[in-house]
């Protein structure tokens, strides 16, 4: 207790203290004193003062958070913190957080480049790396929609100062960094081309270095082709680039005065033609790693790649400024010079190489591989010598090689041609050694090796064109034969085919010059052969690859547009048309209707092959035959049916098709087309799914006005007469002989051309015809639908009444052929009519008073039908002594019919009589 | 302010002939006989005279080229070029005819000589149509081929150059896929736009500065003509089913109408196929020609027909809208013989069949430029080949003086020749007695020695 006993003692003291020396004053507790007078004012006074937070302690509600809970901004200050797993860490927790919070990044995203593009020169490996990660799959592809113009040129800066980093390594990071920004971004290439390319160059002259890391170095120059494959390297990129934007510019508009891409390069014209040496000297560092290897590994093939596929674009971008012509792109008078240097570095230096070859291995693997180098040696070969014709002997080797890559036996050659002895001892070594490893490996690789062959032969089918131009015509023939040997055994879906094909349409139908087949050339026997190959190609793809069908159609089109006249393209294209029966469709002598790929193909094709029917410079009948059963398939859309008939008619205009040929054709169209369903109802016309009616009235519209304007209507006519009447008497269902009455009237003038024949025979046939037309019609028309299917049964009616009217012998002989067909048993075999639905007898009394009836209703067949009033009342007569002399035999319903049509004729009779005084 | 538009249509039978109205009145004016033009080939040689290239039939091998001066009925030229001529057309002013034919074949002459001055093959197919861009300066060609191609005169008369070049046209523009029908070249110089219209249902505006397709409209029949408005603001395709479209230029539009995309509204009138169209400026007036026969005349602000000519049984084939010759008044048909008279004799000659290669191979032609409006409308442009034979003429009329002037300049020469050789002879003389003074001089001294 000492302690309270201390306590204690000093309250003894202090009491004993208060003496008179010390008197207490006392006071009430809580009260203060009143200041005293001469008091000094202590107080300090100030604003507020804050002291920085502690970050734990701080108020965070309401703010996006990172998994650690830390803000953005914390996070950002991290990231320039001296230790680099803090560092690293606060990139992953940024990253952490946009993925979290994607709204976030999208308000802070210039404050976040700013703070994180410092990064890209951090010392350490792992923070680069875990920067790339960060932009690469959250900042980047969420920034992609908006301007990034700005955004680049911050993160441009920084690029290009690390990629002048001492230390090596951030160097090619710095690569890596700019190649995302350009896969991102590309026009930002084009802005900082000449800066970006210059810094390639640089790293690629310190040769030392990129032996040591490949994987980096692979990477860079990933982006090295990436940035150059945005050069304007081929005509042909830039036209389908353009092709694009048609159809939404707005017409008489100012061009934008926004510097062009292409103008953008036209600058830049000199840094790739220096990046070609220094690009084949890193080449070359690699050549004794390849034959001092026993195996080329991924990464240095891998490099070699990158490499050879740069110098291959820079190059066709020098080539391609070149054949611009433009005076930017040759300008200044070092250009020569430079173009010489280029070019001497590549025939002396590069193309000596060529072709590289495995020394010590034979799998399977790492012979592709060196196919693959081989073929892009070859791609620089090829542009470079589109621009300086090469050496013959260096011509000579690589035409070997072409023909041989393209006939696909590239094994082969490289090892019978090159070195065989040595290749001979080291196989002999090496066989023991790979046996196993072979022996699996050849089974396995064979399709992939075709694969490999497929994807890279691709690359240099588009400069087969320019070369058969360049080269002697032996070479000419071996490497067309090696072409066409391709083209024939590559199958019909592949890319490969359809570059084959563009290769072929360039030398077929050159759109430059205007060439004629020259049967001399060893061109011409290849392009026979192509041609021939089309059609057959076209009916093996089937409706399998639409998109083959169509480059083949338009190849065929362009053929045929182009052929001239009276050459012997005229003629194979001519002959065409009988590998096309096939495809258009075939009938089959059983009746049965063999469709080709035609109808299955989508609408453009369909009209480019239509098209390509004009220019032929004849059409025959099997043809025609076969173009005709495809117009009767009911799946053929209307549209193309009306496009083939167009065509077809200017392609007779043009001569083309003989008249009789053109006449059949259309007469084979209305009578054939089936039209469903076939029983009349007009509700049901106007749609397009359930019934075509509407269809083969527009057919029937367009053949007739294609009739009339063939020229004289009378000879026309006279063709078309006999024909017709033919058809009409095997009795086409109603639709169809309407029609063709249609086509009859269209041609026939007042009064009428038919001779007096024709006229017996079509009296009969139309007495069938109006019978069956009146049977559809109704008895009472007072409800709406009834009505329509007056209308329709009136443009039935129509052809008979023009004909009536143009030949009132015609209305006669009909009238008197209905008067003897009520009498006429309808069961006898031996009856001539052409009734086809009307056979009950009392039915056909109806039909017959029916149409009777309709034709007093319009007021011109009227006035007409007025004159055969004894026919009529003939009629009547009959109608009334088949009641009165047949009435035990029929039953009450149909006397009752009989009657019913009975009386109404006789008052259309009666009024007849009544007006018969007034006329 | 007297309108002075006439109207001219011809026909493809012989029968109907060339018509010609006055726009204003209707009056039917005279009828040139026995024509049966082509399509695209009638044309108004700076209205001096009407020219029209002949096809009886399609299949002919043979045509011809017809002049018809205003005031006679009867053609009153005729020649014979080594093909069927197709389109034919001249420059505005006349000074030139060109005409396309059936192996596709561009023929260049000159109106005043008739001298072919330049045939070239233009496409692989028959020559459809002609037009002369608004300077002159281009000729834009459509061919069966479905080519639309665009010519410089100046590098397709310049033969180092054409040598020189892979190929002679600016831009061959191959989108369609049939015949193309009818081409029409908007205003604005190089920044023109073209349209062309074929037999596959779709017109496309080129811009004539970059050979690139700018639009392309697709109609529901095929076009057989086309006419710009005045103002580009919209175009009109005359179709084969008869109906007359308006497709819209200018404005992207967004709503498309029951026709199809950019296409506005029709003009119909139960006609047959419309088979030509033109547009008379000074009356705001459209023109269309149809199968029919019929020339109808609509007012485009109401779409409303105004007024109806009766051609003849065949269809139209090419309607002219031409301002009325000056000495043409109305009524001079009739009573002015003497003044017919005068006119035919002024026709130009038959155009040559072949171009004549030995003449002057090297002589460029010469164009005089119309330097003022006020030229009178039938002043003869003459090419240097005229020129130097009226030179010729000149000359041999005043030889005398000329002889004169070359007797003088020979005495001149003489003179000058004179001098120079007692020049030279003095010099002889000199030179002569230095080198004996040398010689004796040498001797002098190896004989000292």
């Amino acid at each position: 207790m000492p302690r309270s006993k201390a306590s204690s003692k000093k309250q003894q003291k202090q009491q004993k203290q208060r003496g008179v020396d010390f008197k207490k004053i006392k006071r009430k507790l809580g009260r203060k004193l009143p200041p005293a007078k001469n008091a000094t004012n202590t107080e300090i006074k100030s604003k507020a003062i804050v002291l920085p937070e502690q970050s734990v302690a701080s108020e965070k509600a309401g703010l996006a958070l990172s998994k650690k809970g830390l803000t953005l901004k914390e996070l950002l200050q991290q990231t320039s913190h001296h230790n680099a797993k803090v560092r690293k860490d606060a990139l992953l927790g940024i990253k952490d957080l946009f993925q979290r919070y994607p709204a976030e990044l999208r308000l802070h995203r210039y404050i976040v480049i700013e703070k994180l593009r410092e990064r890209i020169s951090d010392n350490d490996r792992v923070v680069r790396e875990t920067l790339f990660q960060l932009l690469k799959t959250v900042v980047f592809p969420a920034c992609k929609e908006d301007n990034q113009g700005p955004f680049v040129s911050l993160m441009m800066a920084y690029i290009f100062n690390a990629m002048t980093h001492l230390a090596f390594d951030v160097r090619l990071m710095a690569f890596k960094f700019c190649d995302l920004v350009v896969q991102y971004y590309p026009p930002s290439f084009s802005l900082y081309a000449e800066k970006i390319i210059q810094n390639y160059e640089d790293i690629l002259r310190q040769n030392q270095c990129y032996l040591q890391d490949k994987g980096k170095l692979k990477s860079a120059l990933a982006g090295l082709v990436r940035c150059l494959s945005l050069l304007p390297c081929n005509k042909r990129n830039t036209e389908s680039c353009e092709k694009n934007f048609t159809g939404q510019r707005i017409l008489h508009a100012f061009e934008p005065d926004v510097p062009t891409e292409s103008a953008g390069f036209s600058l830049i014209i000199k840094k790739p033609k220096d990046l070609v040496p220094v690009l084949v000297n890193c080449f070359q560092e690699f050549i004794p790693l390849v034959h001092s290897m026993l195996l080329l590994d991924t990464q240095s093939f891998d490099c070699m790649h990158y490499i050879l596929q740069s110098i291959d674009l820079a190059v066709g971008f020098v080539v391609y400024g070149i054949r611009q012509g433009k005076p930017a792109l040759h300008g200044g008078p070092d250009v020569a010079i430079w173009d010489q240097t280029i070019s001497s570095v590549l025939l002396k230096r590069f193309f000596n190489v060529f072709p590289l070859n495995a020394t010590h291995n034979l799998s399977e693997k790492f012979d592709d591989r060196f196919f693959i180098l081989n073929i892009v040696i070859a791609q620089i070969f090829l542009h470079y010598s589109e621009w300086i014709c090469p050496p013959a002997v260096l011509l000579e080797k690589f035409l070997e090689f072409i023909e041989v890559a393209l006939l696909g036996k590239v094994k082969g050659l490289l090892l019978s041609n090159l070195k065989l002895e040595r290749n001979f001892r080291i196989l002999m070594e090496m066989e023991f050694k790979f046996k196993k490893h072979y022996d699996l490996k050849i089974c396995s690789d064979t399709r992939s090796g075709k694969a490999v062959w497929e994807k890279h032969v691709l690359s240099l089918l588009p400069f087969i064109p320019k070369l058969i131009q360049q080269v002697s015509s032996d070479w000419k023939s071996r490497i067309l034969q090696a072409f066409t040997k391709t083209f024939e055994d590559c199958s019909p879906d592949s890319s490969l085919k359809l570059a084959c094909l563009s290769a072929i349409e360039e030398m077929l139908v050159p759109t430059d010059e205007m060439v004629c087949p020259d049967s001399s050339d060893p061109l011409f026997e290849h392009q026979i052969i192509w041609i021939r190959a089309l059609p057959a190609l076209l009916i093996l793809v089937d409706d399998k690859h639409p998109s083959s069908s169509q480059v083949v159609l338009h190849l065929l089109l362009r053929l045929g547009q182009r052929a001239c006249v009276n050459s012997s393209f005229a003629w194979e294209y001519d002959n065409i048309q009988y590998s096309l029966c096939k495809f258009y469709g075939s009938c089959q002598e059983e009746g049965g209707i063999c469709y080709g790929p035609f109808i299955r193909l989508p609408r453009d094709s369909q009209e480019l092959s239509v098209c390509g029917l004009y220019y032929f410079s004849y059409l025959d009948q099997l043809s025609l035959n076969s173009i005709a059963c495809c117009c009767l398939c009911p799946e053929l859309e209307p549209f193309v049916l009306f496009r083939i008939i167009e065509v077809l008619h200017s392609s007779f205009n043009n001569g083309h098709i003989q008249i009789a040929d053109h006449i059949s054709f259309f007469v084979t169209l209305l009578s054939r087309f089936k039209v469903f369903p076939e029983n009349i109802n007009p509700v049901v016309e106007n749609d397009v799914k359930i019934s075509n009616r509407g269809t083969f009235k527009l057919l029937t519209n367009a053949v007739c006005s294609c009739l009339s304007q063939m020229g004289d209507d009378s000879l026309v006519f006279q063709l078309l007469e006999k024909v017709i009447l033919d058809q009409l008497l095997s009795k086409p269902p109603l639709d169809n002989a309407c029609a063709m009455l249609r086509m009859l009237v269209m041609l026939d003038s007042k009064p009428t051309r038919l001779s007096e024949q024709s006229i017996i025979t079509l009296s009969k046939y139309l007495s069938g015809y109006l019978i069956d037309v009146g049977h559809c019609i109704p008895e009472d028309d007072d409800d709406t639908t009834e009505s329509a299917r007056i209308q329709t049964c009136y443009y039935f009616f129509l052809p008979c009444f023009f004909l009536f009217d143009r030949s009132h012998k015609l209305l006669k002989l009909a009238l008197n052929m209905m008067g003897s067909l009520i009498t006429e048993s309808t069961t006898s075999p031996l009856s001539q009519n052409y009734i086809q639905y009307a056979m009950d007898r009392s039915n056909r009394i109806n039909a017959i008073v029916s149409t009777l009836l309709l034709m007093h209703k319009d007021a011109k067949v009227k006035t007409i039908i007025s004159l055969f009033k004894v026919e009529t009342v003939n009629i009547l007569q009959i109608i009334y002594s088949l009641q009165s002399s047949e009435e035990a035999n029929m039953n009450i319903e149909e006397r009752h019919k009989i009657q019913c049509a009975y009386d109404r004729l006789k008052i259309i009779t009666g009024v007849l009589h009544n007006e018969l005084p007034a006329i | 302010m007297e309108k002075m538009d006439l109207v001219i249509a011809s026909s493809s039978i012989t029968e109907a002939g060339i018509g010609c109205w006055d726009l204003d009145s209707g009056a039917e004016q005279l009828r040139y006989k026995s024509s049966a033009s082509t399509q695209h080939g009638l044309t108004c040689v700076g209205q001096r005279f009407i020219a029209s290239a002949q096809l009886r039939e399609p299949s002919a091998t043979s045509g011809s080229v017809l002049y018809w001066s205003w005031s006679k009925p009867q053609a009153a030229v005729k020649s014979f070029p080594s093909e069927p001529i197709k389109p034919f057309v001249s420059n505005s002013v006349g000074t030139y005819v060109v005409g396309g034919g059936q192996s596709g074949d561009i023929y260049l002459w000159e109106v005043e000589s008739g001298r072919l001055i330049k045939k070239w093959h233009a496409h692989y197919r028959a020559v459809t149509c002609l037009v002369f861009s608004k300077d002159d300066s281009l000729l834009i060609s459509g061919s069966e081929d479905g080519c639309v191609r665009v010519w410089s005169l100046i590098m397709v008369c310049n033969d180092y150059e054409s040598q020189r070049a892979s190929h002679l046209y600016e831009y061959s523009l191959t989108e369609h896929t049939l015949r193309v029908t009818d081409i029409v070249i908007g205003h604005g110089g190089y920044n023109a736009i073209i349209i062309s219209a074929s037999e596959d249902r779709t017109c496309k505006v080129w811009s004539l500065s970059h050979g690139k397709l700018l639009r392309n409209i697709v109609f529901p029949s095929v076009i057989d003509a086309i006419v710009l408005d005045p103002g580009e603001n919209v175009f009109y395709a005359g179709s084969r089913d008869g109906n007359i479209y308006i497709a819209a230029l200018n404005a992207e539009s967004s709503s498309s109408s029951s026709y199809g995309k950019h296409i506005l509204s029709s003009l119909y009138d139960h006609s047959k196929a419309v088979t030509c169209l033109a547009y008379s400026i000074e009356g705001n007036l459209l023109l269309s020609g149809s199968e029919d026969g019929m020339v109808r005349i609509w007012d485009p602000r109401t779409l409303n027909i105004v007024r109806m000519f009766k051609h003849g049984k065949g269809p139209v084939n090419n309607i002219l809208v031409v301002r009325r010759p000056n000495h043409l008044t109305l009524g001079a048909f009739s009573n002015s013989h003497a003044s017919s008279r005068r006119q035919c004799s002024l026709l130009p000659p038959p155009l040559e069949k072949y171009v004549n290669m030995d003449e002057d191979a090297n002589k460029t032609t010469v164009v005089r430029l119309a330097t003022a409006c006020n030229i009178p409308p039938d002043a003869p442009y003459y090419s240097s080949h005229i020129m130097d034979e009226h030179i010729k003429q000149v000359e041999q009329q005043g030889s005398s003086a000329a002889n004169e002037m070359e007797v003088e300049r020979l005495k001149l020469e003489n003179r000058k020749t004179m001098h120079m050789v007692e020049q030279w002879k003095k010099m002889y003389d000199k030179v002569h007695e230095f080198c004996v003074n040398e010689l004796l001089n040498g001797d002098e001294v190896g004989s000292t020695n």
